[in-house]
This record gives C-alpha cells, sequence and structure tokens, in this order.
C-alpha cells in the first residue's frame, strides 16, 4: 500500500509541474524518433542531452533519460520491422519476424504488436519494479555473481545458436565469429593487446555500433539490391492494418513468459534489454509447435522480443537506484546525470530522496503507457515510409548509417568498417549464417569473457567451484543440454527422402 | 552418404584456415598476466577450438546428409541464401573481389607513391586526386558488367575517400551513384531527389544536432566542406 501511495504522490508531483510534463512529454516524442530513425539511437539523444542536464533539476535530468529509456527501446522497433535496422542491439530479435512480415504485407500488424507489447512489458515491468525493488535487488546482487552471469551468457548463445541462421553450425559459426571480433582490442584482466595487427584502430577494438549498422542496415541493402539486379525483388506491401484483439490474446502466454524473462534478465547489470530479447524470442521459438514459421514473419517472434526488452527497462533500473549499478550505456549516462547534481545512486537515495525516486517510477509508468498512444500515431504515419521507391530510400539509409557509424567517435575508418561489415554480411547471409548471431556474440563476448575472468579468480581457478554455485550450474548444464541436442539433432535424425545430395 | 560440393569444401577449408591463422597470431600476445594464470589467450583459443569443431562438424554433417543438413529447425534467412544465378559463379567472384581490393588500394597506394617519389606535402593531394580518379576509372570499367559488384564496391569507396575529400563533397555524388545502381535513370527524379536527400541529412545532422561531418583536406573539397559546415551549423 505504501507503494501505491507513493506511486500517486509521485504522478501528482510529475503533473503538477508544467515544466516536469514538458520534459515528459519530450523525453516521450524524443525517444520514439530517435529510436526509430535509421542510423541514430536512444543512446546518440541521450548523449546530446547529458551535458545540458546540468541544467535540469535532478528529479527532471533522471526522469528525462528513464523516458528516453522506455521509448526508445520501443522506437527502435519500427526500423527494425520496416526496414530490418535494428534502433539498437535489443531490437535485433524483432528484426527477424517483423521484416519478413513486412515483406508480406502485415507491415502495420507488426508495429501494433510492437506497440501493444512494448507497452505491456514496460508496464508490467515498472509495476513489479515499484512493488519490490528493494527485495529483488537483495536477491539478484546476492544470487548473481560473475559465475551466475557467465553461465547465462553461455546459456543464451548456446540457445542463440539455433536461431536465424540456416543450420546449427552455421549458426554456432556466427555466433563464434562474432566473439573473435568482440576479442580484438584490449583484454579485459591484462590490458594485453590482441589481434591488432600492429594498426593503431584495432587497439581499441572494433566498436559495436559501426559493426551492427553495417550488418544489418548496409548488408540488408546489398541483398535488396542484388534482388533488383537478378529481378527478384518485390516491394514492400503497405499495410497500416494493426492486430485485432483477438490476435493478440492468442499470443498471452508468450507475453507473459516474455515479461518475466525480460524482467529477470533486466534485472541483472551489463545484462539487460539485448539478452532480454533474444531469450524472449528463443523461448518463444522453443516452446512453439509451429518453430518452422519463426523467421518467416510470424506476429508471437515480434510479441516476444518487444514484451521482453521493454520488460527489462523497469528492472534495470533496480540495480541502477538500489546499487548504483547501471546495466547498460544509457544507464550508465544516468550515473552521470547524478554525479552532475553531486548525487550518487545507491540505497541513499531511497532514504535521502523519495521524491525523486517516486517521480521518476511514476515517469516511466506512463511512458510506457504513452506507448499505446503515442506510438500508434507513430506508427500511422512512420509505416508510410514504405512508399518511398528503394532506389531513393537505399541511398538516404546509407548516408544515414554513415553519419551514425562516424557520429560514434569522430573517425572515418568507422565508416569503412561499417561498410566492411555490410560486405562480410551480404556474402554470409547468401550462404546462411546468421548475422545476428554475429552481432550477438560481439556483444555478449565482452561480458562473457570478463565475467569468466572474475569468476575464474573469485573461484581460485577451480572449476568445480560452479558444483557450489546450483543457479551457475543450471545454467551451464542447461547450455551444454542445448548444444549436445542440436548436434544430436544435425547428425542422427532422419532426414526427409525427399532432399537428396549435392 | 552424400559427397561434399566444391562450395561446401572451400567454406569449411575458409573457417579451419581462419582459425589456424588466429591461433598462430595469439602467440604474438601469449605473455603472462600476474593476477590471471590464464592470460590473453585462453579465451581466443578456446573460441577458435569451438570454430574448429564446428567446421569440421558442419564438413561431417554435409557429407553425410548433403544438402539437407543445411535445413534447421528455426532457419530465418533462407530466401537470403546463394542463389543460382549470374552473381554465384567463380567468373563473378574473382570480378567482385578485384573490385574490392580498389577502396583500398586508394588508401594505400597514394601514401607508398609519395613516400617513394618523396612528393612535397603540397604535391600530395594531386597524388591522392589522380590516384582516386585512376581508381574510379578502374572501378566503372571493371564492373561494367558486375551489377553487384559494383554496388558492394561503391560505399566502400566512398568511406575510403571520405577522409581526404569529406562528406560534403562526396556526399551528392554517392547519392546519384546508388540511384543509378539501384535502376534510377531519370535525370530529371535524381535531379530532385538528390538535393532532398542531401539537403535532409545537412538540416537535421549538421544543422539541428550539430553533428560534426568530415570536411576531407584536400582542396577544394575542403573549402566546400567548411564552407557548408559555416553556412549550415
Amino acid at each position: 500500500m505504501d507503494a501505491f501511495n507513493n506511486f500517486l504522490t509521485g504522478t501528482v508531483t510529475l503533473f503538477s509541474d508544467p515544466v516536469g510534463v514538458l520534459i515528459f512529454f519530450g523525453g516521450v516524442v524524443g525517444g520514439m524518433l530517435f529510436g526509430a530513425i535509421p542510423g541514430v539511437s536512444m543512446l546518440t539523444l541521450a548523449a546530446i542531452l547529458l551535458p545540458f542536464t546540468a541544467h535540469l533539476s535532478p528529479e527532471h535530468g533522471i526522469m528525462l533519460f528513464s523516458v528516453i529509456y522506455c521509448t526508445g527501446v520501443y522506437g527502435g522497433a519500427i526500423t527494425a520491422i520496416l526496414f530490418n535496422i535494428p534502433g539498437a542491439p535489443e531490437n535485433a530479435p524483432t528484426a527477424f519476424d517483423g521484416y519478413p512480415m513486412t515483406q508480406n504485407g502485415e507491415a502495420g500488424k507488426a508495429v501494433g504488436a510492437a506497440v501493444m507489447c512494448s507497452a505491456i512489458g514496460g508496464v508490467a515491468s515498472c509495476i513489479v519494479m515499484m512493488a519490490a525493488t528493494a527485495a529483488i535487488a537483495d536477491w539478484a546482487i546476492s544470487a548473481f555473481g560473475p559465475p551466475e552471469i557467465f553461465a547465462l551468457v553461455f546459456f543464451g548463445l548456446a540457445v542463440a545458436a539455433s536461431v536465424g541462421a540456416k543450420s546449427f553450425w552455421k549458426g554456432w559459426l556466427s555466433i563464434m565469429a562474432g566473439l573473435m571480433i568482440a576479442v580484438v582490442g584490449l583484454d579485459p584482466v591484462g590490458g594485453l593487446e590482441r589481434y591488432n595487427f600492429d594498426m593503431p584502430y584495432l587497439a581499441a577494438g572494433i566498436h559495436f555500433i559501426p559493426t551492427i549498422l553495417g550488418f544489418f542496415a548496409v548488408s540488408e541493402i546489398f541483398v535488396q539490391a542484388e534482388k533488383k539486379a537478378t529481378g527478384s525483388y518485390n516491394a514492400p506491401k503497405l499495410s497500416v492494418a494493426f492486430p485485432t484483439f483477438k490476435e493478440l490474446w492468442q499470443h498471452k502466454i508468450a507475453v507473459v513468459r516474455s515479461a518475466i524473462i525480460g524482467f529477470f534478465c533486466g534485472v541483472l547489470p551489463g545484462i539487460g534489454a539485448t539478452l532480454a530479447a533474444f531469450m524472449g524470442y528463443n523461448e518463444a521459438v522453443r516452446w512453439s509447435k509451429d518453430k518452422e514459421g519463426f523467421g518467416k514473419g510470424k506476429m508471437e517472434g515480434v510479441i516476444s522480443s518487444e514484451t521482453a526488452n521493454n520488460a527489462a527497462t523497469g528492472a534495470a533500473m533496480i540495480p541502477l537506484l538500489a546499487l548504483g549499478l547501471p546495466g547498460g550505456a544509457l544507464t550508465a549516462m544516468m550515473v552521470g546525470v547524478f554525479q552532475m547534481h553531486d548525487m550518487e545512486p545507491g540505497p541513499l537515495v531511497f532514504l535521502n530522496s523519495p521524491d525523486l525516486v517516486w517521480v521518476v517510477f511514476a515517469a516511466m509508468f506512463f511512458a510506457n503507457l504513452s506507448i499505446l498512444l503515442v506510438g500508434f500515431l507513430e506508427a500511422k504515419t512512420i509505416v508510410n515510409l514504405l512508399r518511398i521507391p528503394f532506389q531513393y530510400l537505399a541511398p538516404l539509409i546509407l548516408l544515414l548509417a554513415t553519419v551514425g557509424a562516424y557520429a560514434v567517435r569522430g573517425l572515418t575508418i568507422d565508416v569503412v568498417v561499417m561498410f566492411v561489415a555490410g560486405v562480410a554480411g551480404f556474402f554470409l547471409r547468401r550462404s546462411g549464417y546468421s548475422v545476428a548471431g554475429i552481432v550477438l556474440g560481439l556483444i555478449l563476448g565482452k561480458i562473457g569473457e570478463q565475467t569468466f575472468a572474475q569468476a575464474m579468480q573469485m573461484l581460485h581457478f577451480e572449476f568445480s567451484g560452479f558444483l557450489n554455485r546450483p543457479i551457475a550450474l543450471g545454467l551451464l548444464i542447461a547450455g551444454f543440454i542445448t548444444i549436445l541436442a542440436s548436434v544430436y539433432g544435425a547428425f542422427f535424425k532422419k532426414q526427409p527422402a525427399s532432399t537428396g545430395t549435392a | 552418404m552424400g559427397k561434399l560440393t566444391k562450395g561446401q569444401i572451400v567454406e569449411g577449408a575458409f573457417w579451419l584456415i581462419l582459425a589456424a591463422f588466429f591461433f598462430a597470431y595469439s602467440f604474438e600476445f601469449n605473455n603472462n598476466i600476474e593476477i590471471y594464470k590464464y592470460g590473453a589467450t585462453l579465451w581466443p583459443r578456446v573460441i577458435l577450438l569451438l570454430i574448429a569443431l564446428a567446421a569440421i562438424g558442419q564438413l561431417l554433417d554435409q557429407r553425410k546428409n548433403g544438402d539437407a543438413s543445411s535445413t534447421s529447425k528455426i532457419a530465418a534467412i533462407h530466401e537470403d541464401s546463394a542463389q543460382d544465378t549470374q552473381y554465384n559463379s567463380l567468373g563473378w567472384y574473382i570480378n567482385t573481389f578485384i573490385l574490392l581490393c580498389l577502396p583500398f588500394a586508394y588508401m594505400i597506394v597514394p601514401d607508398i607513391i609519395i613516400e617513394k617519389t618523396g612528393t612535397p606535402e603540397e604535391g600530395a593531394a594531386k597524388v591522392n586526386i589522380i590516384c582516386g580518379a585512376v581508381l574510379f576509372l578502374a572501378y566503372i570499367v571493371i564492373s561494367w558488367r558486375n551489377h553487384v559488384g559494383a554496388i558492394l564496391t561503391l560505399p566502400l569507396f566512398f568511406a575510403a575517400m571520405m577522409q581526404d575529400m569529406g562528406f560534403y563533397a562526396l556526399a551528392p555524388v554517392f547519392i546519384i551513384g546508388v540511384m543509378i545502381l539501384m535502376g534510377e535513370r531519370r535525370p530529371t527524379r535524381m535531379a530532385m531527389v538528390m538535393p532532398l536527400i542531401y539537403g535532409i541529412l545537412i538540416a537535421f545532422f549538421v544543422s539541428l544536432l550539430y553533428v560534426g561531418l568530415p570536411t576531407g583536406y584536400i582542396s577544394p573539397f575542403y573549402d566546400f566542406g567548411t564552407w557548408m559546415v559555416n553556412t549550415f551549423q
């Protein structure tokens, strides 16, 4: 009841302040817009705004970032669905089925499902966040150390190997390729340079934003260009027909499952919405009776991914506000906002600034609700981008991606890396590899290696130490079973008689 | 029991050679880390071992099941798999490989020429422009009958030249180039769409967001880029 009263107080405080209301709606629209523009993301907006938050009150600054976080995660789904360009890594699984839906003339349904499920996932996550922040933070932080996070990464990668590629082997090779890209640069323990080939640029590692833009946006342009050259190009069919309530109700279990997965992934520092989206999608595939339908335009794929990644946003605030641990890039920027106001996020914030905490909670709740309204209006207009002929859209997307890649560090070599990744992605996709697998390997590779090193140091370099940690052990066993089952399926399952040898 | 195709053998060999090369290179940073007995090499070497195992597993699977081995439960990107087109022959791959080397030649060759000939700083820009023109001409000639290769290479050329010639001067040419390669042939449409795309980008990123895009350093490209920044930012 205390939580409910605090929430009401936070809501009144938020909406009784005209400046607060203005900042709230600015964050809602800005997050959605930047999330939806190919080549930029909510992180671009947050980075631009960060210095200006010094002129705002701490409540307004943190609230603005939390609102951008909620709506930006949803906004990235729009480009993932319409152009196969995920606005952020957490929207990558949305593209698996969202983009085929667009090609099938169901763009409106895919966007509608994303709007609904992002709002549901986000609101559910906010409610749990408000009700159980303290208890969940205590449990997660005490139960999830480096061994558990490493085991979770391993399990996530093992499951992801079966998604997106033409075969288990190609899926596994895709993930391994991503992990190898992540190895380039400094090793996370000793700071030794690895695979830099005496090039100063490689010493700092390959940045994931140009790589993601290359593998998704650029390779997609190349694939479509090849289709145009071979005469097999079909323009995406325009549709603004949103899904019916009945259609969404059929996926209620997927929504609940993904919300739970998203919440638990989000609460873990460093894991966040990306793994949540992949896990939500993978579990949807695993539990579905129609596994073959995934990747070809199945609404459940969009629903699972979008519910999970928005469910992670509320959860990501728990370690940030309760313990001062940021879960990702945007929450790390929020730490910067706190510091600019001479504050430190952590347990003391709840004691010293309860108003701030509950204004932020209320703002996140209403930001997720506003996805429903503003999201539908935005979707109705943005779907019309599909009317633009591809020969005009292609240079625009390539140049947006160029600006996005360059703006990260101001290096033209990042643009070269992006286009090299685009060419590589084009050839890998032709051969049946999964660019999403590569990107997942790239993002989780660094977390995986770092947590593995921390885990081994913690366990005194004894692998048997994992036996004493039931959560880590369970996740590792589940990961190994997933891999073994896939290997067994590849070698020993009977193949259809009609498929001959090459 | 099937027989492996040439493509499958090449694919398997690619991964195995890649793994072997990176394994051999890992000795370059095989130093001790005091607080971490596995050093900086354990993680990449385990990944390389898994790459080798997966490549061998794929070859065995393909040998056993032929093309059927490619059919997974969840194949999301089937439509992108290699197609039986003119863009899938050995000749096409060789032609495309040569094309893809051209932008990288631009990044290397002018520096070599400048170094070997001892060209003074004021003459270096001319070397860059001449090299760029020659290589771009070679690109047009080699890609004449290789449409897909041309599309893959053009953005790399754009990126490679951006450091010297800047975003502002190259972007209009790039927009028109991509439109032509995507099948647009109407000059009036191109004349209308190019300024529109260019204008949107400049208005949004330069005027609104103050994003500092590369101006290049070779005159007159640099002068144009600086003028654009001064006018619109």
